[in-house]
């Protein structure tokens, strides 16, 4: 009798996670809003070496990046009744989430920035990893579309970058660049909009969809 | 005279900023009401975003441990059941008794004694609960014994059977929008799916994709399309008729709140 209902309850379930590993980011958050944990694991599944690679990038510190990973699923789990399809992808909304918290983290370590990236050398960005949770072919198209974001992000003079890098991952104004750069407000100013626009050129150039 | 020409040169300074989320709160709520008063000016902001949106995806993705995300699970499950527990309570907590206007001495009197006479009821009624509950217990134990053997024998024969009705439909673009795609994910049998659209270009503020399932040459409208700044949309669509009734999907551009039938281009059209 128990081992007849343990079957079907693992039938059941490797069905539910089946259809959960290839719903759509929007289905599954708002499963998440109905309190379904399982379609918050797909989502962790899905964007957790995403979401540590930014924290690890603005925090510098693995132990510390973890808990913001971690923090930051527990937000989409606190939050996903609040999630609007209409205002963007769900990316959009996990990437801001975890941006916000590295950097608060990162300012309560209360230390300068490590070396964002080098402007002329190699960069750490470049490197590679399949995500091992997804099926073959998503993880083709997840490796083919990051190749194409960091030959564009390379592409880039380095000055450019590092505006852009400063500002995204480590939530520094325009005013805290140019103090640190020790460049001109304005140079700051057409070094984002030039870095934008050649990157936004590039990805056009290699047809990215994102 | 170029959008470039006319723009105002602070708003100019800060939306590749703005994009990149990093301007002070002051700031950014100069540039959206800009951008709620000029429209022209979202599509410079919208170039801009797409290079911006890019960026996390540059980073080496980083396997975490496995604790990680055994921590988050563990914490996650908890929070579900006591949310579980904290509705179940809520369903069952008595209405509490009116005390009406008392004065005196006899307040302290008449709510001892209240309470002690609600205590007695209320051991006396979860008694007969719990025996009932337990007799409920054991009739569903018969039930789910049967409904098991029931169950068995629909598992032996899934192998025989698709794991699933869901299906999924790729959707291709028109020659007005050759770089639309997406999906319809839907079960034929059910009155809604869901619409994953890709590649169509953000529109103004008074314009709007509009969705219409088709069949016999009548289109139904099923729903309105918002794309973001990427180009991507995701919407519910629902229909009064089962979705595999349909023959064909069409996205048109039609006035702001959509229209009875469609009137503008087609800018998706493909048979389900």
């Amino acid at each position: 009798m128990a081992s007849k209902k343990n079957a079907i309850d693992a039938s059941i379930r490797i069905n539910s996670e089946s259809n959960l590993l290839h719903a759509p980011d929007e289905t599954l958050v708002i499963q998440v809003a109905r309190g379904n944990t399982a379609a918050l694991e797909a989502l962790y599944d899905r964007y957790s070496s995403i979401v540590l690679g930014i924290s690890l990038k603005v925090i510098g510190d693995q132990v510390l990046a973890e808990d913001v990973l971690q923090e930051t699923f527990w937000r989409v789990w606190q939050s996903a009744a609040t999630f609007q399809v209409q205002r963007g992808p769900f990316t959009g909304w996990l990437f801001r989430i975890t941006r916000n918290l590295a950097i608060d983290a990162y300012r309560r370590r209360n230390v300068r920035p490590q070396a964002i990236s080098s402007v002329n050398g190699s960069d750490p960005i470049l490197d590679e990893m399949p995500d091992p949770d997804t099926d073959v072919a998503e993880q083709a198209q997840s490796i083919l579309k990051n190749r194409q974001i960091r030959k564009a992000l390379a592409s880039l003079p380095g000055v450019q970058r590092q505006v852009i890098e400063m500002a995204y991952f480590y939530g520094m104004t325009r005013q805290e660049i140019a103090e640190a750069t020790g460049e001109a407000l304005g140079t700051i100013h057409t070094r984002a909009r030039l870095a934008l626009q050649k990157l936004r050129g590039e990805l056009d150039r290699d047809e990215f969809e994102g | 005279m170029s959008l470039k020409d006319s723009m105002d040169p602070r708003i100019e300074e800060l939306l590749p900023f703005y994009v990149l989320d990093a301007l002070t709160d002051e700031e950014r709520e100069l540039v959206e009401s800009y951008l709620a008063e000029h429209p022209e000016a979202r599509q410079q902001m919208n170039d801009l975003h797409s290079g911006a949106s890019a960026l996390p995806y540059g980073i080496s993705p980083v396997e975490p441990p496995r604790q990680v995300k055994k921590a988050l699970m563990a914490r996650v499950t908890a929070d579900a059941e006591a949310r579980a527990r904290s509705s179940a309570h809520t369903s069952r907590q008595p209405s509490r008794p009116l005390l009406g206007v008392m004065r005196g001495e006899n307040i302290l009197r008449t709510f001892t004694l209240g309470i002690a006479t609600l205590a007695i009821v209320w051991v006396i009624i979860l008694n007969t609960k719990i025996s009932q509950l337990q007799n409920e217990i054991a009739t569903l134990n018969n039930t789910l014994a049967a409904q098991s053997d029931s169950l068995e024998q629909i598992i032996a024969n899934l192998p025989k059977a698709p794991p699933s009705n869901v299906i999924t439909v790729s959707l291709k673009g028109t020659d007005i929008q050759p770089r639309a795609h997406g999906q319809l994910i839907a079960d034929p049998e059910e009155q809604s799916a869901v619409l994953v659209i890709s590649g169509l270009p953000k529109l103004e503020a008074n314009r709007t994709y509009q969705v219409w399932l088709i069949s016999g040459g009548t289109p139904v409208s099923v729903g309105l399309l918002a794309i973001d700044e990427s180009g991507q949309g995701v919407v519910i669509v629902t229909s009064d008729e089962s979705i595999g009734s349909f023959k064909t999907l069409a996205i048109s551009v039609e006035p702001e709140g959509g229209s009875p039938q469609p009137t503008g281009e087609i800018v998706v059209a493909s048979d389900l």
